[in-house]
């Protein structure tokens, strides 16, 4: 049995070495347009600070993949036809195969502003090796960066052009950083960290205008509020698509919608392709449409996906949600969903949150209906591993601040002393059960 | 609340094997023949009332720990372990390796430095220097060698000498931190560290064999006493000044600071084999390992983190010192140094069949 398998990602290799785990006699062929070697895409930032060379980033030793017998080709797809069973690449060559993946990742979202027509350099994004390339070019100390965009990526471009000593703005749409995931006061600790990093933090502006000079060098962005900045560079992050847009012009492209459509086992409409990562979108009978777009959903599809080819009944459950970050120093642990409506009283929905006076730490904690349901933590380690199992024996949110100690996972000697929030606890409590006309 | 942290090491022409580097590297070579093999050092430390050139160098040993201590303490101000093991090793130098040998030498006593033992210090188990001894010295190098380290490295693994007390790490994690990610990290280096930790060590035993027999049957067995003297100059010679002092230190800025501790050191040998068996681990949290490669790139013992990491396994590796730099610069906190209990590996393991 041959299997191809479209981008050399953390799905993709995941993929391929779980088939050649189960298959000693699979033919495995990985192709990819952007690097010969699979690389940790997150770790992108620690390169672009001269704390990792390029080669670091690569996860697997390169003799790995000739003692696996995983053959890897440079090249970028044109043509999907599922009716031969084969895919084309630039340059002519074809590739024949019997099960197919496509883990073709995500691509920077585009955005929509006046005069980016006219821009020829000085705009980059941070989501490839090839945008890696471009921030260095771009990046000058003392020279203006402008980078646009609340999310994840945004801030690692930002530590990145502050560590090549640029003058970072941080143009922000939203009325804080991060509302998807954080509250405003998070946001604000966060936000405060960044200003003491010397990042200049402008929140609720979105740009409406690139200005460029004579060769189409990025000069300068406007915003809706009138405001103008001069900028040589300009980051752009404002969040990142599925990778689709070549499949809609191939002989047979499979069912797309914002990604490539996938049942429960990872299975696309063609049948025998199949889609895992950042570009899957997943139809689960019962559930909204799903596109998971972080590195361990990536990984865990990846497994899946191998092990559906290879002809197991899978059923793709994803798990409690969980990632994990680092704003500059901030660590970032969240697990669970936090409910939209934050602050809402009644149906039983309760959020405890406790920031440390004087130090970047805080924990937030939601229940809702008797049982916890999401955690924020920032500023300190846990083992998700343990609010996951909380979270699924539907522990009540006094049993888990009792026991918060055992997901602590600070180094040895360095535990966040939990006194203070546990006393918060208590205070936040009775007050909450004596607005709730409970006595005391 | 601005952390310094690792910097951006790979820039710099020191330390990223530049040229500064090679010659750094040079001069501590150089520095090394001149002090091991030529009297040059002599009249220098006469120069500056130090009695002899090993009290000049003594003195240089400890500076250098104590100011690279100071950068380290800077560099690692937010982490609590790094901030007690590096006051631990400064205070362990400045102290047992320094001043308290000085001071018996004042009061008329044998040089004798308690934060050194056997097999690092082969003459604390030679029974013609030994037993010369007052008795509370004896105690302390048969007692510390035989129970006092096998039992901490049980519970704490081989971290509480090799990164909390010895002199040789103490070096290597304060003066010579800016160059731990400079470690070797192929698997080549690998097998050759498996042999020659382990020649060592076996040469160390044997020399301490010999010296034992030749004190107990060397009168009437001359060749066997002038072999043990020309066995154990030669290991003075090729161990303790070469291997240790000259490439040990000299390789620092080209091949990380662990060069001797890692490939030579009998001591960490034979800690490493009690650490296999027992409590101390690196614990991964599992599936939140972004495979970026800072825990094998800033191990200065070479060790590939990073594989571990990413395939959830929580490790005990007998080379692993336990400076905990891999948890330092852990993006996502996946990484922690901890002594297990027996009961908690154990229900572990249930855990993962269960699951």
């Amino acid at each position: 049995m041959e299997y191809a398998i479209v981008g050399n990602g953390v799905a993709g290799i995941t993929a391929a070495l779980e088939v050649r785990k189960r298959d000693p006699r699979a033919g495995i062929t990985v192709i990819s347009g952007e690097t010969d070697y699979f690389f940790s895409r997150t770790a992108l930032m620690y390169s672009f600070m001269d704390r990792l060379t390029l080669r670091d980033l690569e996860p697997y030793e390169r003799g790995v993949f000739d003692a696996q017998r995983i053959r890897r080709v440079r090249g970028w797809v044109t043509d999907l036809d599922a009716q031969t069973r084969t895919l084309k690449l630039d340059g002519g060559r074809s590739i024949a195969w019997d099960r197919l993946l496509l883990a073709t990742g995500s691509r920077p979202r585009r955005p929509q502003w006046q005069g980016l027509d006219q821009v020829r350099s000085g705009l980059v994004n941070f989501v490839s090796m090839q945008d890696l390339e471009a921030c260095e070019t771009v990046a000058r100390p003392g020279a203006k960066a402008v980078v646009v965009g609340g999310g994840l990526i945004g801030i690692e471009l930002v530590e990145c052009l502050r560590w090549a000593g640029m003058e970072v703005t941080f143009l922000i749409r939203e009325p804080w950083y991060w509302p998807v995931a954080l509250n405003a006061a998070e946001s604000a600790m966060v936000i405060d960290h960044m200003r003491r990093h010397g990042v200049i933090v402008l929140t609720g502006e979105s740009v409406a205008a690139v200005e460029t000079d004579g060769q189409g060098a990025v000069t300068a962005v406007s915003t809706d509020a009138g405001r103008r900045f001069e900028c040589c560079a300009l980051g752009v992050s404002i969040g990142v698509e599925p990778a689709v847009d070549w499949l809609r012009g191939v002989s047979t492209p499979p069912r797309l919608n914002r990604g490539i459509v996938v049942d429960a086992g990872l299975r696309t409409s063609l049948g025998a392709v199949f889609a895992a990562g950042d570009c899957a979108e997943l139809e689960l009978p019962g559930r909204s449409p799903l596109v998971e777009q972080i590195w361990y959903s990536a990984k865990r599809q990846g497994a899946l996906a191998a092990r559906s080819m290879l002809g197991e009944p899978i059923q793709y459950d994803p798990p409690v949600f969980f990632n994990s970050s680092k704003f500059f120093e901030i660590e970032y642990t969240t697990v669970g969903r936090f409910p939209r409506e934050s602050g809402a009283s009644g149906d039983g929905l309760r959020e405890f949150y406790f920031r440390y006076p004087g130090k970047d730490a805080s924990l937030r904690i939601a229940e809702r209906g008797g049982a916890v349901e999401a955690f924020n933590l920032l500023g300190s380690r846990w083992d998700h591993n343990r609010f996951e199992e909380w979270i699924g024996q539907r522990r009540p949110l006094e049993d888990v601040i009792d026991r918060l100690h055992q997901a602590q996972f600070d180094v040895e000697f360095g535990r966040l002393d939990l006194t203070p929030a546990r006393a918060a606890f208590k205070l936040w409590r009775a007050e909450s059960l004596r607005h709730a006309g409970v006595p005391a | 609340m601005i952390r310094p942290g690792l910097g951006d090491r790979l820039a710099h022409d020191v330390t990223n094997r530049g040229v500064t580097a090679w010659l750094i590297s040079a001069l501590l070579f150089a520095f090394y023949i001149v002090l091991y093999f030529t009297e040059w050092f002599t009249p220098v430390a006469a120069t500056l009332h130090l009695g002899s050139k090993w009290a000049l160098y003594g003195t240089l040993y400890t500076l250098a720990v104590l100011i690279g201590g100071g950068f380290m303490l800077r560099r690692y101000a937010h982490n609590r372990y790094q901030v007690l093991r590096t006051v631990c090793v400064m205070c362990v130098q400045a102290l047992f390796a320094y001043s308290l040998p000085q001071f018996l030498m004042f009061i008329q006593q044998p040089e004798f430095y308690f934060s050194y033992l056997w097999p690092l210090k082969l003459d604390y188990l030679n029974p013609n220097y030994l037993f010369h001894l007052p008795l509370p010295f004896i105690l302390w190098s048969i007692l510390g060698s035989f129970l006092l380290v096998p039992i901490l490295a049980i519970f704490f693994g081989k971290r509480w000498y090799c990164s909390w007390v010895c002199g040789c790490g103490g070096l290597a994690n304060t003066f010579g931190e800016p160059w731990r990610h400079l470690s070797a990290k192929s698997t080549k280096a690998w097998r050759f560290e498996r042999v020659s930790i382990y020649s060592v060590l076996g040469l160390a035993i044997v020399l301490t064999a010999l010296m034992f027999a030749s004190y107990a049957v060397g009168g009437v067995h001359p060749q066997l006493a002038s072999f043990t003297g020309e066995y154990q100059k030669w290991y003075g010679i090729l161990v303790a000044s070469v291997l240790a002092g000259v490439f040990g230190v000299g390789l620092y800025p080209l091949n990380g600071t662990r060069v001797w501790c890692r490939f030579f050191c009998p001591m960490a040998a034979l800690l490493g084999i009690v650490q296999k068996a027992g409590r101390y681990r690196i614990t991964v949290k599992d599936d939140m390992c972004i495979s970026c490669g800072l825990c094998s790139k800033y191990c200065e013992m070479g060790i590939d983190v990073r594989s571990y990491a990413q395939s959830n396994e929580s490790f005990t590796r007998a080379s692993c010192v336990g400076c905990g730099l891999c948890a330092e610069v852990c993006p996502r906190g996946v990484l922690r140094l901890e002594n297990v209990t027996h009961q908690a590996q154990q229900l572990q393991l249930v855990q993962i069949q269960r699951f």
